[in-house]
């Protein structure tokens, strides 16, 4: 909303000494926010007045003048000017060199220098009003119409801004920031809260007394809960001509445009004190004006030459004969003000919001006025329209006169009384103010106070009582900001202690993203909700039990992700087009559409989301090897790193997107707890990944159990040294690791001294004959009871050689 | 020659202490107790002198080898240890082997960064399900029935489950500030938790619009707490995430489910204040809104509103992220392109 400092002195005597800057600080702390002020003077900073002494034909064209002109600087210049008004005596606003224009009305303003127009040296430029922004105030119809300003009478060399009386500064404030201040729509509303604010008095408005008896005009309203007032006032000998200089250009000052008297006037008082009105043609209305609610089917033309098919919860305004208007929104195109009008009713309601702002939306009609209405005025304001619209008729129109005048009236707005405890207040503020500071603030607000004892009783305004106001919380508000937030020292934060912060549940989603990121060099990333159609046909083609989104960001982004891989897999298609390795994650929460509980509140439903965490290793297809042993590390180590239960693996069901053969179900306590698997050739060609291959894991962290505390016991060093053992076998390709392993560890005989057995790597190639494999293995050999002979560790290396060779037919390597 | 002898001691002493290197050394040894060696030269004369000399002479010559020996010897073990394990050249200018390059994203760090600062403060971290209904994000937060929030334009209402209302009517959560009603309904008062997490909006996007953002809210509750304990929350968070004082000034702000409500700002530290592009010239950046909960709100969490007060901040975390590093476009943190994520270790 653009408010126009001008504007507000007609309603409140700002102190001269009151800099702009202060002004916008003390709205933005205590009121609404000001986003920035626009001061007209240098807006038109360079542009002025100037005088055409003579005009002289261009040597070099038949379309160009070389203009003589004052500029008020004690010298004359030539500018070189197109227009096909010019005239000696004419005063016209020049750009000297350092202005701003828009080349004839159109494009990014540019900076006027001296420059020669068909060889004649010209000083600046003569403009049009489109060329200098103020073409809504002086329009013309054929092109090069310079804008003559000597009506003005201002003398040459004024900035354009000061000879035009639109010396204004314009602020510009954030409408978000009055959502809840339907009463601030204005600058009536405005200047009544920098009045409170600096505690000065506001300057009253005209009063409109109706003369008695003068009927003229009947006003019927059927649904007085959604009208609850409508004035309609009949005046004769009125027309549209152009409005008063000062009235256009406060409208157009604000951003509106002006059009002609009788508009303006309903647009005017509209900005002033933010109640819509409307004129219509009276001689187009046929008997009584009805509020009513719309037949269904209805049909209405509306000004702008929009038809309507009305429904029921529509609120129009119909005469005997149908619809003329859409309550609130925008007239009807059959009692518009034309050319001819002589005759207007003009019409001050208060219409309820929820109504409008639903026939707003339905039919897709936002107004000035609907803006205003949806925010709650109160019925009130219409005194303050009808007084300063009436007033404004009288000066527009010297010959008017009122013939008709209805004030149909069916539901006063009561206003809030609210009780308050002023030592509450204090506890709640963290100070305390004093009684009469109190109640001379909300006094200087509007409010009526009384104070008794500990209780402030408040009766709040009108234009306070739209909902704003209600309760205790909201006249501590009004007295702390009016105070000044900034004159409120903080107050230390004092709770007791009651022991420290434990949260296992939550802390191992921490622990998890932390081990993978700092000790398995993978990347966290963020993906959305909802996943994409391609993606979701590789790791559920089913659909069944995906909850959809009703308004999807796109019509193939519909179905919420019941599995993090279908994003997983785009990220890593997108990444693979840069990198050859990576590694990367994300945790967050997945949804199916079943498992609803009431958690929290047995009147809500809420399908159970899960936590999940998935992660994808990518390489060179020929690295699959070294990949799964990674990715298969990283969960076998994340129970001992991130302090839970451990996890084991197995083959129980194969995931749609896995390698035939490279995948595992991960298990705790047996019961499942995710997949880890090599992404198939067919899925990656489908997610468009070509040359890289990508182990995929996915945890459910839901079914993960965190330890209370770290669980490990220490082990004794030992006292006896042990010795590594290196031993490579040949065995057929079929014998798995886990059974070398299980064989080893077997029964346990005389010489067995083998502490452990770690895994060291699986060859393939020249001494290994095919099918078969070779593996290293690597044995720590000692005893808790003395120091071995190399001998018994010889013997003890050639026990496992011989349970490997006679158990699984395995062939010590050369 | 015991005079000889004795010079031949001291400046042998002398050239074995300052030989820096052990080729130099070796020369050294050469020349002295080598075949062709000053020593030798000296037990060449031996046999010309008086024989009642020789006998001692050739002692004194012996001892002097065995002392030079000695001391060749001792400097060589000196020489050898504190000779570098590189022969030949190296050059130190080859970049080091970086460790393995995992982060978390720039936004959990910051949720982190915050977690730890409000655990320290005796904070519980609060998650809820991002599916929530219209009864948590809109009823119990005091939004009037027809807020323009709760419109479809607005939030991603669940297929199927939009048309009811309140309970049954679902949705991806709008913001966070209805985690708090549940927060309080399953604990005991006074309370201090934060609920950060994923909020969704149905946005069109663009370089500083997202549908999809990170937001962290904090709440305190307790008896009688005014509203200006808030601006010492708000001070730690931003101290916090900015490792430096920054100014915080309060201003009037309106949202549904908080009365008073306020708009947060933090001095511009472009500018520290004096006016810059980044503030559009105010020295002021607004932050967060924040304020006291709505009696309302408390009610519905089952808190008697005239014993119960609290304040509450809720901080849009892609926007602090954004800040810290100069991030122009809001829809990287979602993009999952690592050319942008692995910047932030």
């Amino acid at each position: 909303m653009k408010i126009s400092l001008d504007w507000i002195r007609d309603y409140v005597e700002l102190p001269n000494d009151l800099e702009v800057s202060k002004l916008m600080y003390d709205l933005t702390m205590s009121t609404v926010e000001v986003e920035g002020a626009d001061v007209l003077r240098d807006r038109f900073e360079n542009i002025v007045i100037g005088d055409i002494l003579e005009v002289l034909p261009h040597p070099n064209a038949d379309k160009l003048k070389i203009c003589r002109t004052d500029i008020g600087d004690g010298e004359t210049h030539e500018i070189v000017c197109g227009g096909i008004n010019l005239a000696p005596g004419m005063k016209v606003a020049v750009a000297k060199p350092g202005a701003m224009v828009r080349w004839h009305g159109e494009g990014e303003p540019v900076e006027i220098k001296n420059a020669k127009l068909r060889g004649v040296e010209s000083y600046g430029m003569i403009c049009a009003s489109s060329e200098i922004g103020i073409f809504e105030l002086f329009p013309f119809t054929e092109a090069a119409t310079i804008v003559d300003l000597s009506a003005f009478g201002a003398s040459c060399g004024t900035n354009l801004a000061e000879a035009l009386g639109i010396d204004d500064v314009i602020l510009e404030i954030d409408n978000k920031s009055l959502t809840n201040r339907p009463d601030l729509w204005g600058h009536y509303g405005v200047a009544r809260e920098l009045a409170a604010l600096y505690g000065i008095p506001m300057k009253k408005l005209p009063v409109f007394r109706p003369k008695e008896g003068a009927a003229g005009i009947n006003i019927v309203i059927d649904n007085p809960e959604r009208c609850a007032r409508y004035i309609g006032v009949k005046i004769e000998n009125v027309s549209p001509k152009p409005s008063l200089f000062n009235i256009q250009s406060r409208i157009w000052r604000v951003g509106m445009r002006p059009i002609n008297a009788l508009v303006d006037i309903t647009n005017y008082v509209m900005l002033a004190v933010g109640q819509p009105t409307h004129a219509f043609d009276s001689d187009n209305i046929e008997g009584h004006i009805t509020v009513r609610s719309a037949g269904d089917g209805e049909r209405l033309l509306l000004l702008n030459g929009k038809e309507l098919s009305l429904r029921k919860s529509d609120l129009v305004i119909a005469d005997d004969e149908g619809a003329v208007g859409l309550a609130g929104i925008m007239g009807g195109a059959k009692d518009s003000v034309l050319d001819k009008t002589e005759r207007v009713i003009l019409e001050i309601a208060n219409f309820e919001p929820i109504g409008i702002r639903r026939t707003t939306q339905h039919h897709e009609l936002r107004t000035e006025a609907s803006i205003r209405y949806e925010k709650g005025i109160d019925p009130q304001r219409a005194d303050l329209a009808l007084g300063l619209a009436m007033s404004m008729f009288e000066d527009e129109f010297p010959g008017m006169s009122v013939t008709g005048f209805d004030d149909n009236y069916p539901r006063n707005l009561e206003s809030s009384e609210i009780d308050v405890s002023l030592e509450w207040m204090a506890r709640r503020m963290g100070k305390r103010l004093s009684d009469d500071s109190i109640k001379e603030m909300l006094i200087n607000l509007g409010f009526d106070v009384k104070i008794d004892g500990d209780n402030l009783h408040v009766v709040s305004p009108s234009w306070r009582s739209t909902g704003d106001i209600s309760i205790p919380d909201d006249i501590m508000e009004e007295a702390a900001r009016l105070h000044g937030y900034e004159n409120f020292e903080p107050t230390p934060i004092t709770t007791a202690f009651n022991g420290a912060v434990n949260q296992r549940e939550i802390d191992i989603d921490r622990r998890i993203r932390e081990y993978l990121s700092f000790r398995c060099g993978m990347q966290e990333i963020f993906t959305y909700p909802w996943v994409h159609d391609d993606f979701l046909d590789v790791v559920s083609p089913a659909r069944n039990g995906l909850l959809q989104i009703s308004t999807p960001p796109s019509p193939d982004e519909k179905f919420i992700r019941s599995s993090l891989l279908p994003n997983l897999l785009k990220a890593v298609a997108d990444n693979a087009r840069f990198f050859d390795e990576f590694a990367i994650y994300e945790s967050a929460q997945i949804f199916s559409d079943g498992d609803y509980s009431a958690a929290y509140d047995k009147r809500e439903l809420l399908p159970r989301g899960r936590r999940s965490v998935a992660g994808a290793l990518v390489g060179r297809q020929d690295a699959v090897n070294s990949l799964f042993r990674r990715a298969k590390g990283i969960l076998e180590e994340m129970p001992r790193y991130t302090h839970m239960e451990p996890l084991t693996f197995t083959q129980r069901e194969k995931p749609v997107w896995a390698d035939d053969i490279v995948w595992l179900d991960i298990e705790r306590s047996g019961e499942s707890a995710g997949k880890i698997a090599l992404l198939s050739k067919k899925s990656a060609i489908a997610c468009g990944i070509k040359t890289s291959a990508a182990m995929i894991f996915e945890l459910d962290i839901d079914s993960l159990k965190p330890q209370t505390s770290r669980t490990n016991r220490y082990a004794h060093l030992p006292e006896y040294p042990q010795v590594e053992y290196d031993i490579s076998m040949i065995f057929d390709e079929p014998v798995k690791w886990e059974t070398i392993l299980q064989t080893i560890r077997g029964k346990r005989s005389e010489g067995d001294l083998v502490r452990s057995v770690s895994f060291v790597d699986v060859y393939h190639g020249k001494q290994v004959p095919d099918g078969k494999k070779s593996v290293t293995l690597r044995l720590v050999i000692g005893s808790d009871k003395k120091t071995l002979t190399s001998d018994e560790i010889e013997a003890c290396a050639n026990l496992i050689v011989k349970r490997l060779t006679k158990t699984l037919g395995g062939e010590l390597r050369g | 020659m015991h005079e000889e002898l004795a010079r031949l001691r001291a400046s042998g002493e002398t050239r074995i202490a300052s030989a820096t290197a052990i080729a130099e050394l070796r020369n050294v040894k050469a020349s002295l107790i080598g075949k062709n060696g000053a020593l030798s030269d000296i037990m060449k004369e031996i046999p010309k002198l008086d024989p009642s000399l020789r006998a001692e002479t050739g002692k004194l010559a012996n001892e002097l080898k065995a002392f030079f020996t000695k001391l060749i010897e001792a400097r060589d073990e000196e020489l050898q240890l504190s000779e570098s394990a590189i022969s030949g050249d190296f050059d130190l200018t080859v970049p080091g082997i970086p460790p393995s390059g995992g982060a978390l994203h720039p936004i959990t760090q910051m949720c982190y960064d915050l977690n730890d600062t409000f655990r320290s403060l005796g904070f519980e971290i609060f998650q809820e399900s991002e599916i929530t209904s219209e009864l948590y994000a809109f009823d119990n937060l005091n939004f009037p029935p027809d807020h323009p929030a709760r419109e479809s334009m607005d939030t991603y209402w669940i297929s199927g489950r939009d048309s009811g209302r309140g309970g049954d009517r679902l949705c991806l959560r709008p913001h966070l500030t209805g985690a708090s009603v549940r927060y309080m309904q399953t604990h005991k008062p006074p309370y201090r938790f934060v609920y950060p997490g994923h909020v969704y909006r149905n946005e069109t996007t663009d370089a500083r619009h997202e549908r999809a953002f990170f937001q962290y809210e904090a709440l305190i509750v307790d008896r009688d707490m005014p509203f200006t304990a808030g601006k010492v929350m708000v001070k730690s968070i931003l101290d916090k995430v900015f490792g430096r004082d920054v100014p915080v000034r309060m201003r009037v702000g309106f949202f549904p489910f908080v009365e008073p409500g306020f708009e947060i700002d933090m001095g511009c530290l472009v500018c520290n204040g004096a006016g810059c592009s980044v503030c559009k010239n105010v020295g002021w950046i607004e932050i967060m809104p924040g304020g006291t909960p709505h009696p309302n709100v408390l009610k519905a969490a089952g808190l008697d509103p005239a014993q119960y007060t609290g304040f509450y901040v809720n901080i849009g975390l892609d926007r602090l992220v954004m800040m810290r590093y100069g991030v122009d476009d809001v829809r990287l943190f979602h993009s999952a392109d690592l050319r942008f994520l692995s910047q932030f270790k």
